[in-house]
């Protein structure tokens, strides 16, 4: 098992650095490239709506994150100091039947289709969102 | 991220290299706005050097789409990288936007 931690500004031109280091982190886990960009995606759209919605004008908060590798197996934690939000048990609106959907809320469609499973809790007045996604067998 | 336009008698081809990002959903926003101001409804968009996109890119996907089909015209994929077809199917959205295999079949659609 290998944990690898960074923190950033909360600031969107940070988001890119989160997603390359959980892009490597899902290929040395055994990803194949398609399944490490999902990972990279979700993750990069939590990031967004912790800064965009949690953060909003406030330009001095930061965001820990921390992944685990494991064979086939990545987890990954964010930390942040924003109000308190809970993606893990946010209703999903969104139904791609529909010919015109309603675009609110597709990052959290996104996360949610990705990962296995999301775990969200609020620790000492922070937010901290667990994501668990195993590899899947090739289609 | 770059946009590159290219005018042709029944459609619009719009280019993009790099992120769609919520850094630069806006650029690409505006390129599309302004072909639309124009009134150049059909377009057909190169996404075969597009990297990343996020949900930020599929929303200025979704009101573009909305707008043009609105005015009679569509919009379609040409060549889309494999990160756009597994975000547009990761987000369910690969059903509204129908999508060509080179930008040749794209023309030739319109």
């Amino acid at each position: 098992m290998v944990k690898k931690y960074m923190k950033i500004n909360g600031h969107i031109d940070q988001i890119e650095r989160i997603g390359r280091f959980i892009q490597e982190a899902a290929k040395e886990a055994g990803f194949d490239e398609m399944e490490s960009y999902a990972c990279e995606l979700a993750v990069s759209e939590a990031c967004e709506n912790i800064i965009l919605h949690g953060y909003g004008d406030d330009s001095t908060g930061e965001i820990e994150v921390s992944v685990q590798t494991e064979p086939d197996k990545l987890t990954i934690e964010l930390w942040d100091d924003a109000p308190p939000f809970d993606p893990a048990n946010s209703p999903i609106k969104f139904d791609p039947s529909i010919d015109d959907p309603p675009i609110g809320g597709l990052g959290l469609v996104i996360m949610h289709k990705v990962m296995d499973e999301m775990e969200y809790h609020r620790r000492e007045g922070r937010n901290q969102l667990r994501m668990r996604r195993s590899r899947k067998p090739p289609a | 991220m770059e946009i590159n336009v290219q005018g042709y008698k029944r459609v619009t081809i719009v280019t993009v290299t790099g992120r769609v990002d919520s850094v630069t959903y806006s650029e690409f926003e505006n390129a599309l706005q302004a072909e639309l101001e124009q009134g150049k409804v059909n377009i057909a968009l190169d996404f075969s050097g597009v990297e990343f996109i996020s949900s930020a890119g599929l929303r200025v996907l979704v009101n573009a789409r909305k707008t043009v089909k609105n005015a009679g015209g569509r919009i379609v994929i040409a060549q889309p990288s494999q990160q756009v077809s597994e975000t547009l199917e990761i987000a369910g959205l690969e059903v509204l936007f129908e999508q060509f295999p080179d930008r040749e079949t794209a023309i030739a659609a319109f």
